[in-house]
Order: structure tokens, then C-alpha cells, then sequence
């Protein structure tokens, strides 16, 4: 989007979000890619990119599982939701499961507060969740996760 | 391609014009235009599959040259999702699925005919609703900048176009200097959405005026504030319109270059904007020459990061700059020193949008809107507890009240409003006293919070308003970029509080602190994250200091969502404490017995409470979010019932202390002190004015709900424990209980003086009270009640009355209610049960006058309607002008209160209300050594609350005769380790056997028959032992 090339002209974050959306994290391989191309020292490029929470440093999982913890959310008891979806995938937010499957986010308001508490598993939102309605959820993409296994083997 | 382009690109406002009229002729060749919502909040709910099914029903019908559909933005009611509108008509269905989209073209757009399951009923007044403008939610709204959302398809700007989309530019480019667009925007008085409301003509004078030849325009749509998305639904749902704005406050602060900051956690946002670029690129709306008038103006996005500091302007400049996005110093103010250290200006998407209205309707127009420092409409994102969620434009100025319950329909569930939170982590909570504060700018800042960038999240009596305090300064202390000393440790030190406070752990001079470290934080930062943390800590104190205060002395959460201090939800709404998830899962294992003891851990009324316990419990019950609360009261019940002695064998009696104590009163707060002081060892004699022992559980509950022999047993078991009881004995001075040589006194003397209605002829023979007619009924004495009979009241007692009469033989009964079923306080079962019996309800009414007429009561009615709610959270009965009605009836009974009478020589001091007034902490009276507790201290109120002050007056008496107040037991085994359970989907209550209603009406024989033992099995293992969760 951005052919700025040197470190103030906004090229960093863009270049960081461009390494982001292709490798899924921040691969410190690339981080000093970027640092020599802007002429910038590593701690610097490390500076900007930790300063934001979009930015992950390690891999994530191939199912990328978001709960809102937004105030909306907050108030119709999505907490509970994430406790819930926790203790299923045995991760915490910002961590990824053992078999790479799966990577959980507590997110700051996804901006659906009116069908809230919200759960985005892969891009599609899921309104008004219990801890009910996470069976369904979460079974989906096990399923689907089993399949992509089988057809692995 | 290339052609196409050309072929799109319009040259001067003459071709805008002539382009417009084409669409417009075009659109007018469909006979129908059918939108569907695809905003985010309707696309989770499914409106995508709507949208393809509708189609394909349209082509394989080959409908496509009269019918045209739409895919729109969000239109703001996302409760509702998916919506669809049918044009012109404006037929409104909401929660659409695939499957209703054939009928609704084959009924409805080919036949006219309206899918009446498919309508919005106004839960108001149960009417369904077949117009969109018709529908409460949108009608009281002035959608001046969000109504076009529901008309457009966000992808085409020839949709923008259609509704006048790029006139206002055109406008502008032709006929307005950049000096007068300034001036026009000043004189509308459109002051900043994003939150601090700076006047925007202004903010542009200085940027014009500011030297350089590059500048820019910024649109801000980092919208972070959790619970805000109105930005979101503007940019997804009509991005033009904000790109319009931006061109036209370019032209006039004289950029050319501009930049929309976009969260990264709005995908479709971001999609839609960048399309919307690229078309009005390719319609010569951006780019060189604009409109063939010589303006060159560009936008580029810019994502951000997930950083809430970026919303701040100068952070959102070094963000775009690809820096660590921390404010620095102002001035130089962005106008001057900004992108790049050019002169730029922000604002927000709100803002922009704003624009175009402003410019083609002209400022006298926009600014007749508003008050007198705030003009036009705002955008709120109305959200948490109500009932129509979405988002609402309203002129400022509207009161709270009105977006809340006009426009948002109120609480859901028949929760009582808590509070609004306005301005999110940056304003403070709005109580109910403040619910008619005309919304603006100053308005808002003076109840100590902000506008904000607009949002509404609503809450109920279910949310702990701590919690929310700690929750905002939680976020904010994750959000603060560290730059400030006061705002990195001093919000850090503040959320460290809050959750100590939250987690039991709260001291005595906490809230001082708080406040303390909020007023350095507000005064010691350098950007409005930390000027403004503060807030929600301030604003709740300052309105719910007393629930700080529950948290930190007596280590309880009224709402019951501090985990660590409320166990379940259950347990913490049960004013005696019962641990109901350990008896409920006894039950469950068949073990009725040991849930017995471990009710009677708690209270020595187990059976009453079975029988007759309002169970707040249940209300609170999180299976009832899942499908029906556990039947707590009738589970207690069946514990009850199926007594075998257990729970004594760790009863204790301890030895004489050589006390004396004397219980003024037989009820349940006098019997439950006794009972405990007497275990303690006292000596302890209950006085009771009346022939019969148990206060209200004998006088007041009728015997078809409380057999007299339940109530006994549990009595017996009060004198085996060494309590004297004297019947017939009426305390009149407390100086003569002292000269008896009693150590210590308990008042419990209840309230049952009969509240007058205050209407003329309510002192005829005919007319009876509530409470002393069902006294009378229970005491055996001769009661006569006619064939009609009418009950004033919607409480408890009179429901007893009611279905007292019915024995008694009446055969018409009517009870007389000024609100609706939802405000009724009697309990639900109550409620259904007299209903059953026959009983007629007539909500809304109330009696202005009762004239006797031979031998008859003529009663004078009026209708009435909820006005708004008053302070304590419930909605407020006015009378209906000219609706006044009479009807005949043989005898009238007024059920509409009770309250205390304590006689004069007790020299106690009294409330308002005629009640004992005592310290809330320990029941102690203005008299030393003289205790009170019950209904004689609170007013009316329930058996179980009376066994609560019960416990509690015995916890201190005992203190004051020289005793540790010990009286909690294990009378229960050992509580073992539960397996968590794991739900299955949704089951319900089995059935409760009833006594045949033929048979009720031969007497007072128990009505409500209880589960068996395989039945309470089966209810108790529904529960969801919400206790086990982790905290």
C-alpha cells in the first residue's frame, strides 16, 4: 500500500503489518531485515513493534480464536466466556496451543456490542455466546481441525 | 478497465447533477428495493445467508428488472439481526433466516401480503409493528447522519450519489470559498464527536490560517473506547459520506492530502474504506481536478495497531509516522506543528460525517437542532443491559431517560436500572437520579463524566459497579503508554486497589486513597488518557460509595460478580447466606437429609422457607440464562420434608452462661434469635402479644401455602432447645422487661399496621385491610366477605387475600394493580396460582374513590401508565386523564402496605417510616443492650430477611453479654469433592404436583403439593454449580 522507505514516513508500521499478515507473526529474521533496510538498529524496530498489541513474536495457530472482553461484552459476562474457552483449549489469551491448532486473543471491544459477549473464530463473529453455545463453536473448528489432520496422514 | 473508468468519471458538478437524475430514473423502474442489513452485528447473525437466498428467489423467479436488492451497512437495530426492509413500503422484518425468503417474495413483494411472525412487536405495548419508521426504537430518533446507512450499498458510490451523496462538494467546489466553508461550519456550532467537543470551524480557522504549503486532514478512526462502534458502522456502512467531509474540510483548510486511521480490529471497515477510495478515485471525486474545479485532493489509509493511546491526536500522529504512538506536549498543536510537522487537522469519523449534512442543508438548519452550546444529533452505540441494542442518533439535549427507555426499551428481564456509563474508560457512570440530565456536553462533565465519542453501556441491578471501576482502570492501565510517572504507576497503584477491593481485600481509608491518587493522576498528566482516567473511579464513587463500602467492610457484592467474594449467584442473593449449590448437589445424590442440615446451618426454618420462601435465589439462578432457574424454594422443600434427625446430631447446646435475654416478638426474627441465643446458652423467654406463636408465618400466610403443622415442627424444635414462649403477652415498656432482670432485649415486633390508601370512603364496614383480614381468617375468627370482591395491592399479601376470599366464597375476585405484571413484587407462583383460581388482574389501574350504594361499593378506577422510573429503579404509575371507570363490589380489601407501630414506652428511636432505626452492622438499637431486627426495622419484608437480622441480632447480643458471637455450625458431613459437571443443552423443572382446583375452594388445604424424591433428584441435577467455577 505504502512505498515510503525510510524509518519516520510511516513505512515501519506498514512493513510490520505487512510481515504480520503474510507470516502470521513477527519473525525476528525479518525484524532485522526491516531494521537494515530503514537503517534503523534492531531495538528500535523492537520499540515500535512491542508498543503495539497487534503484533504477535511468536507463531500462531493455524485457528485464530478472539473473545471481546469490551465493556458491553464485560457487563453480559464475558469473562466467563473466556475462562470457559480457556479450560477447553487448555491456552490462555495470547498463547497457542501445543499442536498449533489453535491461538486465543482477548480483544478490547470488536465494535458488535449489541450482540454481545462476542467470539470471532476466524473471521466469523458469533453474537450472544454461552458457555452453551461454545460446544457448538469450538466443535465446528475441532471437527474441521481433525479433518485437516486426517487428510495430513 | 480503462474504459470503464472513463466512462465513470464525473468532470463537473453539471455531470454530478445529470448522473444523479439517471440513477435516479433507473431506481425508479424497480418496483420493489428489498435491503438487508449486512453490518457486522446482522452478519453474525446470519444476514449473509439472507442475502444469497434472496438472490437466488430473485433470479430463479426472474424478478431481477422489478426487483432490486441491497446489501446496506449497519442500520442500527443489531438486536434485531438480520434485518430486512422492504422499499417503498418500509416493511421491517427482523431475525430473518434463508428459509423465510421465499415467502417473503411470494407473499409479500408479489402479493402485497405482510408475514405477521416475521414483525417487531413493541414489547411495550405487544403490538406488532409492520413499518420501519413506525418501530418506538427508530421513531424517536433524528437519524440526520446515520439514516442513510439502511438505504445504500456501502460498495457503490452510485448508491451515494442517489441520496444526494457528493452534492455538498459540489457546492462547495462551485460556489463557496475555503474561508466561507469555515465560516459555515462555525456558525453551525458542530463541536468534535471523538469526544472533547472542540468547536470544528475553529479548529479548521487554525489550520487554514497556519503557514505552509503542504498540510493534511486527518479522519481519526481509532475508535477504542470498548463499547463505542458507532465510527465502525459509519465507515462500513456509508464511507463516502466520510470521504466527502474530508474533501470538503481539505478544500477549505487548503490540504491535499489526507489520511483515515483505522483500527486494525475493524477488517470490514478498513475493506470498505479502501473500495470507497479507489471508486471516488475512479469517479474523479479524489485525485487532481475534482470535479473539473481545480482542487487536488487524495486519502490514504493508515492502520493502526491496537494502541487505545493512538485515539489521542498527537500519538495518532506519531503513529501514522511509524512510531511508538505517545502523545507528546501541546502546543505546538497539531493545526501548527502536526503529520510530519506540517500543519494537520483531526477529527473524527463522526465529525466528517457531519459535514456534507451541514454544507448542503445549510448551519441555520443544523443548528435549530440541540442546545444552546451543543447543536445537532449524536450518535450513541446504546448497549449492556437493555432491551433494544444498537445505535441511536438523537438530538443533543435528549435526556437519558429518553434514550434508555424510549428509545432502548428499558431493562431487560425486569432488572432495575443500575447506571449508564458515558465517555467509556474516559467518563464515569450516570446514576438513575440523573436520568432526565439533558445530554451535552457540559451537562455530562458536570455529572463528572464526558461525552466521549458516545458510548451507552447500560446496567442493571446485576452489575457491580466496583467491578466496572476496575474494569475501565484495568484497561487503562494496560493502555497507558508509560510516557507519564502519574499515569503509569498512579492508574497502576488504582487498578491494584480496585481488585483488592473486588477480591475481599479492601482496607478501611481505601476509598480516600482512591481518591487521592485520581486527583494526582487527573492533574499531573500530559494527554487526555490520563486526565481523564480518573473518571469512572470518581463517578462511582461519588454515586455508589455505598457499595465500595459493602465490598470493603462487610466483604459483599451486591450484584454478585465479584467471584472471589460471592461463591454463586445463588448463595449471594440469599439474605440468610444458605449455601444452596453444596444442598442442592446433596439433593442430587439422594441425600436429602444432609441438605437438610446443611440448610439448617444457616436458619431454623427450613420448611417455612421451602413453603414460602420468595427466593431471590432463583431470580439470580444462571441456569435461567440457559433455560429455567433450579426450583431452589421447592428443592429446600423436599429437604424439609423428608426430616429424619441428622442435622441434630452436631447441634449444640452450650452450658448456661447465666444470661437473660428477652424477645419482644414470635415471628421469624424473634424465633431465629432466640433459637441461636438460647444454643449459646442464654436464658431466653419470647414474649408474644398475640394467643398464637409465629408472627406472620401464622397470622400472615395463609394455611393452603403453610400447614399449621409444618410451622409447628420447626417451632418445637425452637423450644427444644430451652426457649420459653408466652402467648398473650404484650410487651408495653421495655423499663419492665429491665426490672425483670433481663440482660438484654430483641425487638422483633414486625409491621403490620395497614397502610390507608388515602381515598375518600375507605372507611366503610365493607372495606377491609390486607393484613388484618388474613390475621382474622387465621386466628379462626368469623370473617364475611361478599360474592364481588376487590383487592387493592400487588404485593404478596394481596395475593393471599385474594385467594383467601376465594375460599371464603367469593366468586368474583379482582385485585386492583397500578403497574404491570413485570413491577408486580408478589412472587411469580403467586401470581399464576391466583390467576388459576379464577382471580382476575387489572394492571394499571388504581381506585380514586369507594361510595357506598345500597348496601354495595361502587369503586371509583382510573387508568394508569408507567411514567419513567423514579430513584429506586422502578417505573412510576400516573394516572390516565378522563380514563376513570367504576365498578361494583360487595367488599373491598386494601392490601397496598403494612408498617411498624412500636409502642411509645419502648423510647426506641424511630425512622421515617415508623421503623426502629438501628446500626446497620450489629442491629443495636438507640438503647443500650436492646437489639431489633425484622420487619419492625425494615418495614415489610420477607421471612427470610427477618431470619437474617434474626442471626445477626443473636451474633451481637450474644458479643454484648460477654460471648465470641459464635454461632455458626457444621451440622452437614464434611463437604466432599464435587465433579464438575458438564451441560447438556437445555432442560426444564419437572412438574410440580397441585391440588385439583375443585378441591381448593372446600378449605385451606395446601395447594402446592412439591416434588417427590425421584422428581427433586432429577431438578437438583440441573444445577450448573456455578460455585465450582474458578474465580
Amino acid at each position: 500500500m505504502s512505498t515510503h522507505s525510510s524509518k519516520n514516513d510511516g513505512g515501519l508500521l506498514s512493513t510490520l503489518q505487512h510481515i504480520q499478515d503474510e507470516c502470521g507473526y513477527l519473525p525476528e529474521e525479518r525484524l532485522k531485515e526491516v531494521a537494515r533496510s530503514l537503517g534503523m538498529s534492531l531495538v528500535d524496530v523492537y520499540g515500535v513493534a512491542t508498543f503495539y498489541s497487534a503484533f504477535s513474536f511468536v507463531p500462531r495457530g493455524r485457528h485464530q480464536i478472539k473473545v471481546c472482553l469490551g465493556t458491553a461484552c464485560h457487563v453480559r459476562g464475558s469473562s466467563r466466556i473466556r475462562k470457559e474457552i480457556e479450560k477447553r483449549l487448555g491456552i490462555k489469551p495470547g498463547e497457542t496451543s501445543e499442536d498449533g491448532e489453535f491461538s486465543l486473543d482477548a480483544v478490547m471491544c470488536l465494535g458488535c456490542c449489541a450482540i454481545g459477549p462476542v467470539v470471532v473464530v476466524d473471521g466469523s463473529y458469533y453474537g450472544h455466546v454461552t458457555t452453551a453455545k461454545l460446544d457448538s463453536i469450538l466443535g465446528e473448528i475441532r471437527h474441521e481441525a481433525h479433518a485437516f489432520k486426517g487428510n495430513d496422514a | 478497465m480503462l474504459s470503464k473508468v472513463m466512462m465513470h468519471r464525473i468532470v463537473t458538478p453539471e455531470h454530478l447533477e445529470e448522473l444523479r437524475e439517471k440513477l435516479l430514473r433507473d431506481r425508479a423502474s424497480k418496483t420493489t428495493r428489498i435491503s438487508v442489513c449486512a453490518g457486522t452485528g446482522c452478519n453474525a447473525a446470519g444476514s449473509r445467508g439472507v442475502g444469497d437466498a434472496l438472490i437466488e428467489e430473485i433470479r430463479t423467479r426472474g424478478l431481477d428488472t422489478s426487483v432490486e436488492l441491497k446489501e446496506t451497512g449497519c442500520h442500527g437495530f443489531c438486536e434485531q439481526g438480520p434485518i430486512v426492509v422492504i422499499r417503498p413500503q418500509a416493511i421491517f422484518y427482523r431475525q430473518v433466516k434463508p428459509e423465510d425468503v421465499t415467502e417473503i417474495i411470494s407473499e409479500t413483494v408479489l402479493k402485497g401480503n405482510i408475514i405477521e411472525r416475521l414483525l417487531y412487536v413493541d414489547p411495550a405495548t405487544n403490538e406488532k409493528i409492520v413499518r420501519e419508521p413506525d418501530i418506538p426504537f427508530y421513531k424517536r430518533q433524528s437519524r440526520i447522519v446515520f439514516g442513510d446507512n439502511g438505504e445504500i450499498d456501502p460498495a457503490e458510490v452510485s448508491d451515494y450519489i442517489t441520496v444526494n451523496g457528493y452534492s455538498a462538494l459540489a457546492q462547495v467546489l462551485s460556489h463557496m470559498s475555503p474561508h466561507e466553508v469555515i465560516a459555515e461550519i462555525k456558525r453551525s456550532g458542530l463541536r468534535g464527536r471523538g469526544g472533547a467537543g472542540f468547536p470544528v470551524g475553529t479548529k479548521w480557522g487554525f489550520c487554514a490560517k497556519a503557514k505552509g504549503e503542504v498540510k493534511y486532514v486527518i479522519c481519526n478512526a481509532d475508535e477504542g473506547d470498548p463499547g463505542a462502534y458507532m465510527d465502525r458502522s459509519l465507515l462500513e456502512g456509508n464511507p463516502h459520506r466520510v470521504l466527502e467531509g474530508m474533501i470538503i474540510g481539505g478544500y477549505a483548510i487548503g490540504a491535499s492530502k489526507g489520511f483515515i486511521y483505522v483500527r486494525d480490529e475493524y477488517p470490514l471497515a478498513v475493506e470498505r474504506c479502501r473500495l470507497a477510495i479507489q471508486r471516488a478515485r475512479e469517479y474523479g471525486l479524489l485525485g487532481d481536478d475534482i470535479l473539473g474545479r481545480g482542487f487536488n485532493f487524495d486519502v490514504e489509509l493508515a492502520m493502526g495497531a491496537g494502541a487505545f493511546v493512538c485515539g489521542e491526536e498527537t500519538a495518532l500522529l506519531a503513529s501514522i509516522e511509524g512510531q511508538r504512538g505517545v502523545p507528546r506536549q501541546r502546543p505546538p498543536f497539531p493545526a501548527e506543528r502536526g503529520l510530519w510537522g506540517r500543519p494537520t487537522n483531526i477529527n473524527n469519523v463522526e465529525t466528517w460525517a457531519n459535514v456534507p449534512v451541514i454544507v448542503s442543508r445549510g448551519a441555520d438548519w443544523y443548528s435549530e437542532t440541540g442546545t444552546a452550546n451543543s447543536k445537532g444529533t449524536k450518535i450513541f452505540s446504546l448497549v449492556g443491559k437493555i432491551n433494544n441494542t444498537g445505535l441511536v442518533e438523537v438530538p443533543l439535549g435528549a435526556t437519558l431517560r429518553e434514550i434508555v427507555f424510549d428509545i432502548g426499551g428499558g431493562i431487560p428481564r425486569g432488572r432495575k436500572f443500575r447506571a449508564v456509563q458515558t465517555g467509556g474508560p474516559s467518563g464515569g457512570c450516570i446514576p438513575a437520579s440523573l436520568l432526565d440530565l439533558p445530554i451535552d456536553y457540559e451537562s455530562l462533565q458536570e455529572a463528572g463524566s464526558i461525552m466521549g465519542s458516545g458510548g451507552m453501556i447500560v446496567m442493571d441491578e446485576d452489575t457491580c459497579m466496583v467491578d466496572i471501576a476496575r474494569y475501565y482502570t484495568a484497561f487503562l492501565h494496560d493502555e497507558s503508554c508509560g510516557k507519564c510517572l502519574s499515569c503509569r504507576k498512579g492508574i497502576q497503584r488504582m487498578d491494584e486497589i480496585l481488585t483488592d477491593i473486588t477480591e475481599g481485600r479492601g482496607k478501611e481509608g481505601d476509598i480516600e486513597l482512591l481518591e487521592e491518587l485520581a486527583t494526582v493522576v487527573k492533574d499531573t498528566t500530559l494527554c487526555g488518557l490520563g486526565q481523564t482516567a480518573s473518571n469512572p473511579v470518581l463517578a462511582s464513587i461519588r454515586y455508589f460509595r455505598d457499595e465500595y463500602e459493602e465490598h470493603i467492610k462487610r466483604h459483599y457484592c451486591r450484584a454478585g460478580v465479584c467471584r472471589t467474594l460471592a461463591k454463586s449467584p445463588c448463595q449471594n442473593a440469599c439474605p440468610a447466606g444458605i449455601d444452596v449449590p453444596r444442598y442442592i448437589w446433596l439433593i442430587g445424590q439422594g441425600r436429602l437429609d444432609e441438605a437438610l442440615a446443611v440448610v439448617r446451618e444457616k436458619v431454623p426454618f427450613p420448611a417455612v422457607l421451602g413453603y414460602t420462601c420468595p427466593h431471590f435465589c432463583e431470580a439470580k439462578c444462571r441456569r435461567g440464562q440457559v433455560d429455567e432457574p433450579l426450583a431452589i424454594r421447592l428443592l429446600k422443600r423436599s429437604a424439609a420434608d423428608n426430616d429424619n434427625g441428622l442435622w441434630r446430631a452436631n447441634s449444640r447446646v452450650l452450658p448456661p452462661s447465666g444470661k437473660k435475654v428477652a424477645v419482644v416478638g414470635s415471628g421469624p426474627a424473634g424465633l431465629t434469635a432466640a433459637y441461636y441465643l438460647a444454643k449459646l446458652g442464654h436464658e431466653v423467654t419470647v414474649f408474644e402479644a398475640s394467643p398464637v406463636v409465629g408472627g406472620m408465618m401464622r397470622l400472615g400466610i395463609p394455611e393452603y401455602r403453610l400447614p399449621r403443622e409444618v410451622l409447628q415442627r420447626e417451632i418445637n424444635e425452637i423450644t427444644r432447645v430451652g426457649v420459653e414462649i408466652r402467648t398473650s403477652s404484650e410487651v408495653r415498656s421495655l423499663d419492665d422487661l429491665s426490672a425483670q432482670g433481663y440482660d438484654a432485649v430483641f425487638v422483633g415486633t414486625g409491621a403490620s399496621r395497614a397502610t390507608d390508601m388515602g381515598i375518600s370512603g375507605e372507611t366503610g364496614a365493607s372495606v377491609l385491610h390486607g393484613v388484618e383480614f388474613l390475621m382474622d381468617v387465621n386466628l379462626g375468627r368469623s370473617v364475611k366477605v361478599g360474592k364481588r370482591v376487590a383487592v387493592v395491592g400487588g404485593g404478596n399479601v394481596a395475593m393471599d387475600a385474594a385467594r383467601t376470599a376465594r375460599r371464603l366464597g367469593a366468586n368474583e375476585v379482582t385485585v386492583i394493580y397500578r403497574r404491570t405484571r413485570a413491577e408486580m413484587p408478589a412472587s411469580e407462583e403467586e401470581v399464576e396460582e391466583a390467576l388459576r383460581e379464577g382471580v382476575r388482574i387489572l394492571y394499571l389501574a388504581a381506585p380514586v374513590g369507594i361510595t357506598g350504594v345500597n348496601g354495595r361499593l361502587q369503586v371509583q378506577c382510573t387508568w394508569m401508565k408507567l411514567g419513567g422510573i423514579d430513584a429506586s429503579g422502578r417505573a412510576r404509575p400516573v394516572p390516565v386523564e378522563g380514563s376513570e371507570f367504576t365498578e361494583d363490589f360487595d367488599t373491598v380489601i386494601a392490601a397496598i402496605g403494612e408498617r411498624p407501630e412500636v409502642p411509645d414506652g419502648y423510647a426506641l428511636s424511630l425512622g421515617t417510616g415508623g421503623g426502629i432505626l438501628v446500626d446497620p452492622d450489629t442491629l443495636a438499637t438507640s438503647r443500650e443492650g436492646v437489639y431489633a431486627g425484622g420487619d419492625a426495622v425494615t418495614g415489610p419484608a420477607s421471612v427470610v430477611e427477618a431470619i437474617a437480622a434474626g442471626r445477626k441480632a443473636a451474633v451481637s447480643i450474644d458479643r454484648y453479654l460477654g460471648g465470641d458471637g459464635e454461632i455458626d455450625e457444621q451440622l452437614a458431613p464434611p463437604e466432599e469433592e464435587r465433579p464438575v459437571i458438564v451441560e447438556e443443552g437445555e432442560r426444564y423443572r419437572p412438574p410440580v404436583d397441585m391440588l385439583p382446583l375443585a378441591k381448593r375452594f372446600e378449605g385451606f388445604a395446601q395447594a402446592e403439593l412439591g416434588f417427590d424424591e425421584a422428581r427433586a433428584v432429577e431438578e437438583a441435577n440441573r444445577c450448573l454449580m456455578c460455585d465450582l467455577e474458578e474465580s
